[in-house]
């Protein structure tokens, strides 16, 4: 395999012809067209070759050995795990009928959702007051970033701090509301998945924001404008115009952080570690538990496994989904384009 | 004597899409050749097959009898003026200029000596030192002109370089355009969609439309002769009245008839066919008296200045259009008679071929 | 109601509810800067002290100071542990190395789609399963691979899965940005003689430098503060800040709000400082194509 980047770079200097916008549309292929086509296909070829290598090096055995965990029962007090022992299916069998688990499913997805929700709501929002230019915009828009700019286990921290019981928030709520507020913000099993919630929106409302503003930004003036002297109401000119040219970042900023609020791990396990009780285990954290905790490294795997193929799923859908809405809007942009051409 | 020739040129997308169908053109030294056409007809694919970036998928192009085919964009010894111009943002524009020449390891010295030579040709020498961005639409055109001009190429390739300027400063670059093509007396090929650019600047027109030349000749011979309804239709401001209708017999000889009109056809046409045609004949040479065989009712007014546009009421989508002097005092209303000069009525058959005896 | 009157209204509604929001936002920030100030008995005081009175250096001396701390009575603090100098050195080799590595690659690659359509748009997509599919699933099986290869707590095992993790945001950021360079400056180039390698160096790299300073530094902000494949894969040797912040959590008594605020402010500080230098780009991380410009 070549060294690289250098002779990825290197190998570009054959293609001294331009780009074009095709590279394989000619039915009868002449010497330049053939070098350069071989030079586009080694150089393809070249990058690809790393990126799949670096793949199939780092996955590949790790997705075996994964496997390989998940037929042997092995913990680590178990001796060396290549003599652990076969035992079929029973670590699946375990896995899913754990109910441990299934309450971390469903609660992965009642955070991933509200959050999603709290974030998407409280963004569109903010970016729908904004997104015109105004005295103080800059100011705004630097100060509602920051949120995402923070580690998130400063965020964590800075929720303790903020959140227990005889912290600043009570004490606010209480000279807010006239009287004595006392909420076990981190130590009430009812409440708790709520606080990482709100830290979790809190941090991440920043993300709408930014997309929808610089949707709403991008979206031409005129329709609106047309709209507008055809007689619609400021609500029928986000309702039918930009809304549905909005479409594709909305559901953009939906499935982005749906992802990654179902990914959440740093503010949920060093604010609870799990508790109070399991009241926050969350798929990640409950995984963590199994295989850093207790060690089950066996258990651990068969369920990564069973959470890996659910999140391809979801996953793959999600990319469906984006791709058909990219598609969409091309078609829209490309037909534009065309008429003022 | 034959500068670029262009031998049954095809050019495909994808295996599907035909922009280019057997196109046969020979170029001469120092003209200007102007491919004009609709957007989509295969003018660009074709300006930039001359220029390589785009391989033919068959046939050959040949400068000074040698097939180019195989050479790199830069060895085909060409200059091309974009239509975006895209210049380098990032380089002044005397950096701009002196790319080409740095390209081709020339002494520092002389490349600032031309700089500053092509510079003054196309009155940028002020401009130096700027940015394009600092650039107005009509400085950046003579930039983009002047980094070809350094490079001596024996042709340019000019891919709409004016449309992006508004209608004033594009009739001065027109004039500049020409006047460089003078000057030079270098082969200038030319892409344009605007039928009155291609009228003013060009030795020679090449008419194309899906991918083929409708019609090669001087603007004379395309606005006088044109050999089909689409060419006929393309050239012209205001264009062409063309009216549908049949060529039937009578004892006076053949009369063209239409719902709006009905014509003693000259004897030119003696030996046509009765049948469906589409009579054209351009808005000026259509007179307009008090008496005559065919009245109509005036139901526009358009004055221009020099002249006054008539439009008449017709049944047909298209309007019929006379051009008369702007002193004449016609209303809107009025009811007028139209004299259609026979030597300069044209006759097109249902394929839009133009009909000759 | 008149017009004028009715806009002014709704201008006073709006700057109210994004004060409202302003304060949610600060407040936490404001708190955690001004806990850094605090004396050690303002910590856990009640009522909340918000503004001190005798604000102090002394956390930052103590966190940032690689030596045992010394205080007055109270609590064993256990800080022998804790380096957040070598952390920070982690973190900064760390992040800056894998995103030097996403960003290169991926800039190549970038290029490689946006003109010579080396990955398909499907492609581009599905790469983006490696942002998208949540460590957690492989990182018990990775540990062990890595031990076994012996990358478990360095360097380079981190800086091989960031690089890996951070490419598709790297590719699809660096792609839009060469995106909007229009073809016709390259072939302007070419055709005035410069060859491949020369056009990239001389108009194509100049004229998205800024993207990819750019881009390097959205990697350099998701890199740095990554914390799970940190704690998992690196834990002592070469901890990173979000890891050796991470200890400060762990232990009941290990509730010393004012060091911690110190280094939380630390290490938030150059993350601040970067994201706002790069506002204008921070969409076009997230945004794969789909605002149109």
């Amino acid at each position: 395999m070549p060294p690289f980047p250098g002779s990825a770079l290197s190998l570009l200097q054959n293609m001294n012809s331009s780009p074009t916008s095709n590279t394989n549309g000619s039915t009868k292929s002449r010497p330049r067209q053939l070098v350069q086509a071989r030079a586009v296909q080694r150089f393809k070829w070249s990058v690809l070759s790393v990126l799949i290598v670096v793949l199939v090096a780092v996955l590949f055995p790790v997705l075996m050995l994964q496997l390989y965990f998940s037929f042997h029962g092995y913990s680590v007090y178990g001796g060396s795990w290549w003599d652990a022992e076969f035992v079929g299916l029973e670590l699946f069998e375990e896995v899913v009928t754990d109910p441990r688990l299934g309450w971390a499913i469903i609660r992965s997805l009642l955070f991933a959702t509200g959050s999603t929700i709290g974030c998407f709501v409280i963004g569109f929002g903010l970016a729908l007051l904004m997104y015109r230019p105004f005295r103080g915009q800059a100011f705004y828009y630097i100060l509602f970033i920051l949120p995402m700019l923070t580690v998130p286990i400063v965020i964590a921290y800075t929720g303790e701090m903020l959140l227990y019981q005889k912290g600043p928030v009570n004490d606010l709520l209480s000279s807010i509301f006239g009287r004595q507020v006392n909420i076990l913000w981190l130590a009430n099993a009812d409440t708790a998945l709520l606080t990482v919630m709100v830290l979790e929106v809190w941090n991440w409302v920043p993300f709408s924001f930014i997309i929808m503003m610089a949707g709403l930004a991008a979206l031409p003036d005129e329709p609106i404008e047309a709209a507008k002297i055809l007689g619609a109401s400021k609500w029928r000119v986000f309702v039918e115009i930009q809304l549905p040219l909005l479409r594709p970042v909305i559901v953009l900023a939906l499935i982005l952080r749906f992802l990654e609020a179902i990914a959440e791990f740093p503010k949920a396990w060093s604010l609870f570690q799990g508790g109070p009780g399991s009241a926050t285990e969350t798929i990640p954290t409950y995984l963590y538990i199994v295989t850093w905790q207790y060690f089950e490294i066996s258990k651990g795997a068969a369920m990564s496994y069973v959470i890996l193929l659910i999140m391809v799923a979801i996953v793959l859908l999600a990319i469906q989904i984006l791709r058909r809405e990219k598609i969409g809007l091309d078609q829209i942009y490309d037909s534009r384009k065309e008429t003022t051409a | 004597m034959t500068h670029i020739e262009l031998k049954n040129i095809r050019k495909e997308f994808g295996g599907s899409v035909v922009a280019v169908k057997n196109l046969n053109l020979s170029i001469e030294h120092g003209e200007f050749l102007v491919l004009v056409g609709p957007s989509g007809c295969g003018k660009t694919t074709t300006l930039r097959m001359i220029a390589g970036f785009e391989d033919p998928t068959t046939g050959e192009i040949l400068v000074e009898n040698d097939v180019i085919n195989e050479l790199e964009p830069a060895e085909r010894n060409l200059g091309m003026v974009f239509q975006t111009h895209a210049l380098f943002p990032h380089k002044t524009v005397s950096e701009n200029i002196a790319f080409g020449p740095r390209m081709k390891k020339v002494n520092k010295e002389i490349i600032n000596d031309k700089v500053k030579e092509v510079a003054e040709m196309v009155k940028i020498t002020h401009l130096l030192e700027k940015l394009p961005a600092q650039c107005s639409g009509g400085e950046s055109q003579r930039v983009a002109v002047a980094r070809t001009l350094i490079t001596d190429p024996s042709a340019f390739l000019l891919d709409e370089p004016l449309s992006s300027l508004d209608a004033k400063l594009r009739r001065e670059m027109r004039a500049e355009v020409d006047r460089l093509h003078k000057e030079l007396n270098k082969t200038f090929i030319y892409v344009t969609h605007d039928q009155e650019e291609a009228m003013t600047l060009a030795d020679r027109i090449v008419v194309m439309d899906e991918g083929e030349i409708k019609q090669v000749g001087s603007p004379i011979d395309i606005y006088n002769n044109p050999n089909s309804y689409f060419v006929a239709d393309f050239f012209g401001s205001p264009s062409m009245n063309l009216i549908n209708g049949e060529i039937v017999n009578s004892e006076a000889g053949k009369v063209f008839k239409s719902l709006i009109l009905n014509v003693d056809l000259p004897k030119l046409f003696e030996n046509s066919a009765p049948g469906p045609v589409t009579l054209g004949i351009r808005p000026e040479q259509i007179g307009i008296s008090s008496s005559g065989d065919i009245k109509k009712k005036i139901y526009l007014v358009e004055p221009l200045g020099k002249d006054t546009l008539l439009y008449f009421e017709t049944v047909e989508e298209r309007e019929l259009i006379a051009i008369v002097e702007s002193n004449s005092s016609y209303r809107s209303g009025d009811t007028v008679a139209l004299n259609l000069l026979p030597e300069h009525i044209f006759l097109f058959d249902s394929s839009g071929k133009r009909i000759l005896n | 109601m008149n017009r004028n009157l009715k806009r002014k209204l709704a201008q006073y509604g709006k700057y109210f509810a994004l004060s409202i929001w302003a304060l949610i936002v600060a407040f936490p920030i404001y708190w955690i800067v001004a806990t850094s100030f605090k004396p050690d008995r303002d910590w856990f005081a009640w009522p909340p002290v918000y503004w001190s009175e005798e604000p102090t250096l002394n956390n930052y001396a103590v966190v940032w100071a690689d030596h045992k701390e010394e205080y007055e009575g109270g609590t064993q603090y256990s800080h022998s542990m804790q380096k957040p100098w070598k952390a920070l050195r982690n973190s900064l080799f760390i992040s800056v190395i894998s995103t030097f590595f996403a960003v290169g690659f991926g800039t190549i690659l970038a290029y490689g789609v946006s003109r010579y359509q080396i990955l398909s748009e499907g492609r581009m997509f599905q790469l983006l399963m490696l942002r998208m599919v949540p460590p957690i699933v492989i990182v018990a099986p990775l540990s062990l691979y890595y031990s076994t290869l012996h990358l478990l707590d360095t360097i380079t095992g981190l800086v091989i899965i960031y690089s890996i993790t951070t490419l598709p945001y790297s590719v699809w950021m660096i792609k839009s940005f060469i995106d909007e360079l229009p073809l016709e400056i390259e072939q302007a180039a070419m055709i005035l003689g410069a060859s491949r390698l020369r056009t990239l160096w001389e108009i194509v790299f100049p004229l998205v430098r800024s993207g990819i300073v750019a881009t390097f530094l959205f990697i350099l902000i998701l890199t740095w503060s990554e914390y799970l494949l940190a704690l998992i894969l690196s834990k002592t040797e070469v901890a990173t800040l979000p890891v050796e912040l991470s200890k400060y959590e762990g232990s009941v008594e290990g509730r010393v709000y004012g060091r911690q605020a110190a280094l939380a402010v630390g290490v938030t500080l150059p993350l601040i400082a970067i994201g706002i230098f790069i506002r204008k780009h921070l969409a076009r991380g997230f945004s794969f194509g789909m605002v149109k410009r």
